[in-house]
Parts: structure tokens; sequence; C-alpha cells
């Protein structure tokens, strides 16, 4: 009953497009823009996998083949000799020998019982010494906890790099994600959305947009959000409701400056957690979905 | 002494009648594996993922980052991008029904699909449950001169191995080809099939250390691939002294073997395959071509029933 | 004996590598292998599990419930984590196309727009896989567009 009163209004709302009345008028139609800056660096492991990991990764190292040093390391060289040198290898079997973990079952100097301990030497070798130095120096790892992190800098695209960031403005005094109004029926969504951040954050800034379909839709009827109930129902006219459409991109380089009188007055670039309070419950939960976990 | 009942395969005999077998002869087709009735060794019966089996290896011995880019962002972007509003199935080239005319067509095989001999697959339209994905990655790698020389299939395995972290299995002769000395069941070089995370492990190193040092190397042709989603590229025997495993060992390395890697994915055609590995980091170049037929998979019904309302509101609208 | 297979290696030439490594079997009690052979062998010696190949985990019935135990918890996890996905995916689709649906009502012409097939679109080299640790330049800030000729 309800599907087809729907069908019905639908078909008349369709008729009247064709007869040249615009029942949506272009005002009511805009396109919100999710940016989200991907994640630099892996997820963030719970305690539970990483010891699951370490676990696995033992028994893989103690049901490895041994490593077959004579292939790598030519007989007689400096490096075999340096390499040989830095190993531990297993004490043989001997008569009169008491063995408290059992005898030893030694093939090419490696107990079969046991995980084998490959050690590198630590020097490299005299003769290639310049360059080799160069190559054989430490690797030191960058911290995965930057500075933003540490001073909660949230307008900064270096915070949580293990997660991905979704760009929030405050836009009339409200906390959303960019929205701009569509002006002319022959450009694309994606296209006003990407321009509409150009023009609000400046053109300084490279971003990638996902696709040209809307992700989702929002529903405002006389300035409030009608939840995913309501904006079904036919009792609201569909002409009087302003339609946000949500264009998904991503940002590779640049930044969001806000510029002067564009109606944007504070940005942060936030996690999925983070959204929830400064997007308040009824429209955090009609885009919870599109944001990722990690 | 008991007589166990053995169920016999025809019931003519018992009968002493002439007459013929009700039992289907299955034990043609089901295949018996000799190793399960055997009592002789027990481990050998235990699946290769139980820890008790001598083929036990683990896998999950590190996070798969390639995996996780591909749940975290691939995956609903690709959603995205490949979704398609009023989409419908494109119907595959099928095998065609005989027209009858000779009484000789009844019970007769169906003809072969119009212009080509296998028929192709239906082609489903995009939901998130048929979302592409890597699956696996196969490397072959024939080596030509393994006819004269057959030590260098085995250096190619060794190469293989020594790349990829996995058992090659070795590759032999199918064709017989005398005036180029080929005979069917020489070992002419090796292939492996990675998956899960060797095959991301391999990925990465492709993709991050080996085909951006390859000067020549453009990117993969956007003409290649198999129409139903695997694509495949070559790398020549120099590209190979890229690989850091051969690069670290140069000495042991005089030669090296060029090879054909296979992506497989579970994309039902080539172009959403693409779009699924520049995901992955692979850099595609030339022109692309879809089929026409992938290109109308739009519902046509509904603007009839748009045009019917619209002409029923002209009408309306003389009256 | 062995004199006489010598000889008659001298009179039959022979260039296939095959038998020269059978030669060099033929060769090995007198003195070492070939360089060409040697290196054949050591390059089999790698590929094979032969003395390399460490001894079988031998659990005990405890070490093995609890080798069950860690593994079952790890595909309940991973399950429970795919079984999220799926709906969190399905939840997507379900948005877009209510998203289109209403589109398609509310604009019919940037619904036709929105709606073309994206063969052809390519993910950016820029959007990379994730590392477990940063780069050095975490985020490129001097980006300058292209001037549009």
């Amino acid at each position: 009953m309800l599907q087809k009163a729907i069908l019905e209004t639908r078909r008349g709302l369709a008729a009247a497009v064709a007869g040249g009345v615009r029942l949506v008028p272009l005002e009511n139609i805009r396109a919100s823009l999710i940016l989200s800056r991907t994640p630099i660096v892996t997820p963030d492991m719970s305690e539970f996998d990483k010891k699951f990991y370490k676990y696995q990764e033992e028994l893989e190292r103690r049901l490895m083949w041994t490593f077959p040093k004579w292939f790598y390391f030519k007989k007689g060289t400096v490096a075999e000799r340096e390499f040989t040198k830095a190993q531990k290898y297993p004490i043989p079997s001997h008569p009169g020998v008491w063995f408290p973990k059992g005898l030893p079952d030694i093939k090419h100097g490696r107990d079969r019982r046991f995980r084998q301990d490959i050690i590198l030497p630590k020097k490299a070798p005299e003769e290639e010494s310049g360059e080799m130095e160069n190559e054989t120096r430490a690797i030191k790892l960058n911290s995965r906890i930057t500075e933003a992190d540490k001073k909660n800098d949230q307008a900064s695209l270096e915070r949580k790099l293990a997660r991905t960031l979704y760009l929030l403005v405050k836009q009339d005094g409200q906390w959303k994600f960019p929205t701009f109004p569509v002006e002319n029926e022959d450009v694309p969504l994606n296209e006003v959305a990407e321009n509409g951040l150009r023009r609000v954050g400046g053109n300084k800034i490279n971003t990638w947009n996902v696709s040209r379909t809307p992700a989702g839709i929002l529903k405002y009827s006389n300035g409030k959000l009608l939840d995913c109930e309501q904006s079904e129902s036919p009792s609201v006219k569909d002409s009087s409701i302003v339609r946000d459409y949500l264009i998904k991109s991503h940002i590779l380089a640049g930044k969001f400056v806000p510029q002067d009188k564009q109606g944007v007055e504070e940005y942060k670039w936030l996690v999925k957690e983070e959204l929830e309070p400064l997007l308040g419950k009824a429209y955090f939960s009609q885009v919870e979905f599109l944001l990722s976990k990690v | 002494m008991s007589l166990a009942f053995i169920r016999p395969f025809s019931s003519s005999v018992i009968a002493q009648k002439v007459g013929c077998a009700m039992v289907k002869p299955v034990h043609h087709t089901i295949k018996i594996e000799k190793r399960l009735l055997s009592p002789r060794f027990p481990d050998l019966k235990l699946d290769p993922s139980d820890i008790r089996s001598p083929k036990f290896r683990p896998r999950l011995t590190q996070q798969d980052r390639v995996l996780d880019h591909y749940y975290n962002t691939l995956e609903s972007d690709l959603l995205l991008i490949q979704y398609r509003h009023d989409q419908i199935d494109v119907e595959g080239n099928k095998r065609r029904k005989w027209d009858m005319s000779s009484p000789y067509h009844l019970n007769r095989p169906l003809r072969k699909p119009r212009g080509q001999i296998v028929p192709s697959p239906t082609i489903k339209t995009r939901t998130w449950k048929n979302i592409p994905r890597l699956e696996n990655i196969t490397i072959n790698c024939f080596v030509k001169e393994a006819k004269i020389k057959p030590e260098l299939a085995i250096a190619a395995t060794l190469q293989l191995q020594q790349i990829t972290g996995c058992k090659p299995s070795p590759v032999y002769a199918k064709a017989n080809v005398p005036t180029w000395k080929l005979r069917p069941g020489m070992r002419m070089g090796a292939r492996v099939s990675l998956s899960g995370s060797d095959a991301s492990q391999f990925l990465t190193t492709l993709t991050e250390i080996v085909l951006p040092r390859i000067r020549e190397f453009r990117g993969i042709s956007n003409r290649s691939g198999d129409r139903y989603g695997n694509i495949a590229f070559g790398l020549r025997p120099e590209d190979i002294k890229v690989f850091p495993e051969i690069e670290n060992n140069q000495d042991s390395w005089p030669k090296t073997f060029g090879m054909d890697i296979t992506l497989h994915t579970s994309a039902q055609t080539d172009a959403d395959a693409r779009i699924l590995l520049s995901g992955l980091g692979f850099p595609f170049t030339g022109g692309e071509r879809v089929p026409k037929t992938l290109l109308n998979d739009l519902k046509i019904e509904d603007e009839n029933v748009n045009d019917v309302v619209t002409k029923n509101s002209e009408t309306r609208a003389e009256a | 004996m062995l004199f006489g297979i010598k000889n008659l290696r001298g009179v039959i030439p022979r260039s296939n590598s095959v038998c020269r490594i059978q030669q060099c079997r033929l060769k090995r009690s007198k003195a070492g292998l070939s360089p060409e052979a040697q290196k054949v062998v050591s390059q089999l010696s790698v590929l094979s599990a032969g003395r390399k190949m460490p001894r079988l985990i031998k659990l005990c019935n405890e070490d093995y419930v609890k080798h069950r135990t860690i593994m079952k918890a790890w595909s309940l996890e991973r399950k429970n984590k795919i079984e999220q996905q799926k709906i969190t995916l399905k939840k997507q689709y379900e948005s877009m196309k209510k998203a289109s649906e209403d589109l398609k009502f509310a604009s019919p012409k940037l619904f036709t727009i929105a709606n073309e097939h994206e063969y052809g679109k390519r993910f950016p080299l820029e959007i990379r896989i994730p590392t477990d640790y940063p780069p050095r330049q975490l985020w490129y800030y001097n980006y300058v567009p292209r001037q549009k000729k």
C-alpha cells in the first residue's frame, strides 16, 4: 500500500518534471565531500594479534630448512670466514658426555631439533670499507607516533598515521563534511564538490575523486536532518527537502588552508571515533558505515 | 565364520539371468586414495594445516599489509567505482540449441556458441558480494635453451625459489618439435603459484622495489588479460637482476631467466581487474578496449515506463 | 677398465652437458667435480630438503590442545572481522543505491553523468600500500597544481 502510494507520487513527479516544472529546485541539491587521508602506516595490532604472529613466526623458524651457507658464501673467501666466525655452532655429541636436553642431531652445523639462529657478522669485510659501510649502516626506523600526535594537533595531516583521517569543517556554525550547492546542472556532482573544496580550501591541494557516483544521501527538511525512516516516507514534500549527496575523495598531497570569506571558520582532520561528538548522533549514524574503522 | 555381505556391481550374476546391471559402475569414476585406507602411515592422513602433519607450515607469520590495505581502503572504493545503478546481468555467449530439422538432433549435445568454442560466462551485476580481489599470483619460467642445456632448468627453478621463497614445481615440454630438438618430457623450467602472505610479499617487492627500477618499464599493457580478470605480464632476464635476492648475490647469478607473471583476480572482466591492480600499485599503460557488450548493461524498460508516463501526461495536457 | 673408458671418451666427442655431469660422476672417485657440475650440485642442494629438514615438531597432548585453542581463537576473531566487513559493505551498497535512486528522481541529468561506467579509472600511484614505519617525509605539502593550457 505504502509502496504503491510512493510509486504514484513518483509518477506524478516525473510527469511534472517532463512538463518543465522542477519539483526539486536546483538550490535544494548539494554535494558533500568526504575527503579522507588514507593510512600511511600499517594498522595497530591488538595484543592478541601480536602474540599470535609471534607464535606463528617461532613455529616457522623452528620448521625452516637449514640455511645453505655454501650457496651464498664461496669457500675460502673472507666473507665466508667472517660469517662462519659469527655463528654459534651446537656442541656435537661425544661418547661419555651427558646432554641434559637429549643427544644433539647435527646436520650442516645445525641441531635439527631446534631453530637455527643466523647471526650476521657485525663489521663489513675490511677490503670494501668505504661504500660498504654506508650500505650496512643500521637502519633507523621512524616513529609511528608523530609530533602532531604528541601535541594532539587536530588540524595536522600528520596525525594518527595508522588511521584514515577525514576532513571536517565548521560551515555556518556547524561541524560537517564540506558541503557545496549545485549551481549548474551540467556540472557533475563530483566536480561541484572538488571545485568547492578548492574555493574554500585553496587550490594547492591534490585530491583524487573515487567515483562520480554518490556514496550516500542526507536529507534536510527546514534545516533539520531527516532520519532514514522519515526520508523514506511520502508525507514529506519533495520540493522542500534539501538533499546532500556524499561524494568520496582521497587527498594525495598539499594542504587544506581555509580561505577568507568563504564560510569556513575551522577545519579538523579526524578519525572515525572523533567525528561522532562533533557531527551529532543523527548525522553520524547516517554516515558511520561509510567511514573506515582503521 | 561369518560372511560379510558385499554389495555386488551386477545383480544379474546372482539371479543367474541375462540382464543389465542396475547399480551404476561408479568404481571407475570415484578415485580412492589408498593413503587413506592404509594403516601404515597415520601422519600422512592428517590435513597439512594440522600441526602434527609432516606437511605443516605456519602461514600467518606476520601482519599482511597488502590484505589490510585492501580491506581498509580498496574494497569499499572499488564497490563505489564499479557500482552502476539499474545494472543488469550481461548474458554470455552460450551453447545453442539445435533447430530440430533432423531427427538426429534429438538428444544431441548442444551446438557450439556462435564464433567460439567454449561458452563465455554471464557477467553478473556488481554487488557487495562480488568485489574483485587478488586471489593468487602464478609465475611461470620457461627456458628455451634448457633443451640443449638441461642444467639451466635447474638454475631457473632455483631462481624462482630465491625470488618467491616458495618451492616451485618443474615444467616439462609437451610438444614434439623435431626441428627445434624439442621432445615431450624435457624439463624446461619451473612454475610456482603464490597465495596469501607469499603473494603479498612478492607483490610488494615487485611494485615497490623491482618495477620502479626497471628503466624501460612503462606499465602493464592495458591490452593484456585473458578477458576474465587475469592479467599477465613478462619480465626479461635483465630485469630479474633487480630483485634484492638476486642483486645481493650476483656472483651466483651470471645468468638470469625471464618469467611470465599472471595476476589472478576474482574480477569478472579485465577492466575491473585493472582497476583493482592499479590500487595495489601496478601502473598501466596504453589504450584500453572494453567489449561493447559490457557497456550496455543498464535496464532499458524503466525508460519506457517514463516515456509512457510522459506521453500520458502530454495527452492529458492536450485534453 | 677405467683407463679404457677414458680412452673411449676421448674418441667420441660429447658436447651435451648431461654427459658432462655423467662424466663427472665417473670422475668423482678420483678427483673433485668439475666447477660446472659442482655448481649444479650446489643449486640442487639448495632446492632439495635432503639433510636440511628439521625434525618434526612433537607436541605433548597439553601443548597440542593449547595450539588448537590458539588457532580456534584466531579463526573466530577473523571470522567476526570478515562478517563485520561484509555487513558494512552491504550498508554502503544500499546507501549508494538509495542515493542513486534519489538522484535519478531529483535530477535525471546529474544522474546520467553520475551513473556512467568508469572503466579505465585508475588508483593514483600516490596511494601506497601502508608500510610498517613512516617515511622520512610524512606528507608532501608543496603541491602546486599543474597549469591548464
